[in-house]
């Protein structure tokens, strides 16, 4: 059950001492972030990793929240500072063996392909893996646009960006979205004839 | 620079000013491209906005906040300590101290002054003076710099990594 308290009311009672607030906050959040977290590490195990490296960094700098932006627009920004130090350590930590990643990842993909294809899929299905073939950046843009209610001003906080880069991101986002998703269905239909 | 699909974009999200939004939506009721574009991007958009999320594992707000009472629980006790109790013992000390001090120095002065207090015969009264001079008070006032002396080494060592 969702709590009947504000963010803003929350933080102040998490701040009391009262941890089951924190907790309240968490669950209210965790789904967004943990898609956002999913948008970078591609696996789950890892987005939970992420997504719980930024509740925690979340509660430690709880105090600096100074309530000027949405809780939603800081607690983004902190996913997103976590996700790009987690990428940046894994690919210090797996570069020797990058290539031979990216053409396992690449079989298990056009695997998939032929064995979902007597599956009936929805067409958000299709959204969904048309958004995870992204780069992390994009796939964040999109996500943040459309499903954490967050204005370009505020995607531009999260992101350290200019509003009007945004906006053009934004734009060419979609475009490679549509592109995949376009590609994704076509191979589809080939597959299926 | 504005390609038919970047004005409609823009109409489709609302940051395009007045005027715009008026003269587009003019051409897509006019013009058969800006029609038909419009609601391939319609459709696109509708399908971004219901695509769904992601869900966590079932324990996950249980895991962070499990992993937030572990943390809390393994912070130093040092951390936990109110400063403000530190400082009260360390005034106390340092007072004491000041007090024993002005004692020693003034001792010879203090011998002249004759006060006549009346204690009952029963009641023995320590001799402080055998305290306050000779061998003891020397050790004690040499513990003391030696105390003050590993403290302020300590407080210069902590300022020097803080800088650092």
């Amino acid at each position: 059950m969702q709590s009947k308290f504000s963010d803003i009311e929350l933080i102040e009672q998490t701040l009391q001492g009262n941890q089951a607030a924190y907790a309240d906050l968490v669950k209210r959040h965790q789904r967004f972030v943990f898609t956002l977290a999913m948008r970078f590490t591609k696996t789950r195990e890892d987005a939970e990793e992420v997504a719980q490296d930024s509740f925690i960094k979340a509660y430690r700098s709880l105090q600096s929240f100074q309530g000027q932006s949405k809780f939603s627009t800081w607690l983004y920004s902190i996913v997103y500072t976590t996700a790009m130090t987690f990428l940046r350590k894994r690919r210090l930590d797996t570069s020797s063996i990058d290539d031979a990643n990216n053409h396992l990842q690449l079989e298990n993909q056009s695997g998939g392909f032929k064995n979902d294809l007597a599956e009936n899929k929805s067409r958000s299905y299709y959204v969904n893996q048309a958004i995870e073939q992204l780069m992390p950046d994009d796939a964040m843009i999109i996500t943040l646009f459309y499903k954490g209610e967050q204005s370009l001003e505020e995607i531009a906080v999260t992101l350290g960006l200019e509003p009007n880069n945004v906006k053009v991101k934004l734009f060419r986002a979609r475009q490679r979205l549509k592109e995949k998703l376009e590609r994704n269905l076509k191979h589809e239909v080939s597959e299926l004839i | 620079m504005n390609s038919i699909e970047e004005k409609l974009w823009n109409y489709l999200d609302g940051t395009c000013s007045p005027e715009e939004h008026e003269e587009i939506s003019r051409l897509i009721t006019t013009d058969q491209t800006y029609q038909q574009k419009y609601q391939e991007l319609l459709a696109f958009n509708q399908e971004l906005e219901s695509m769904e999320l992601d869900a966590p594992p079932i324990a996950f707000t249980y895991n962070v906040m499990e992993a937030i009472r572990t943390e809390e629980a393994s912070k130093p006790l040092k951390a936990s300590i109110d400063h403000r109790i530190i400082q009260a013992i360390a005034a106390f000390f340092i007072g004491t101290i000041a007090i024993l001090l002005m004692i020693a120095l003034t001792g010879n002065h203090a011998e002249n002054v004759h006060a006549t207090v009346q204690i009952p015969v029963k009641v023995q009264l320590p001799t402080l003076t055998g305290y306050f001079s000779g061998p003891v008070l020397k050790g004690f006032l040499f513990f003391d710099v030696v105390l003050a002396l590993f403290l302020f080494d300590g407080y210069l060592r902590k300022k020097h990594t803080v800088v650092l």
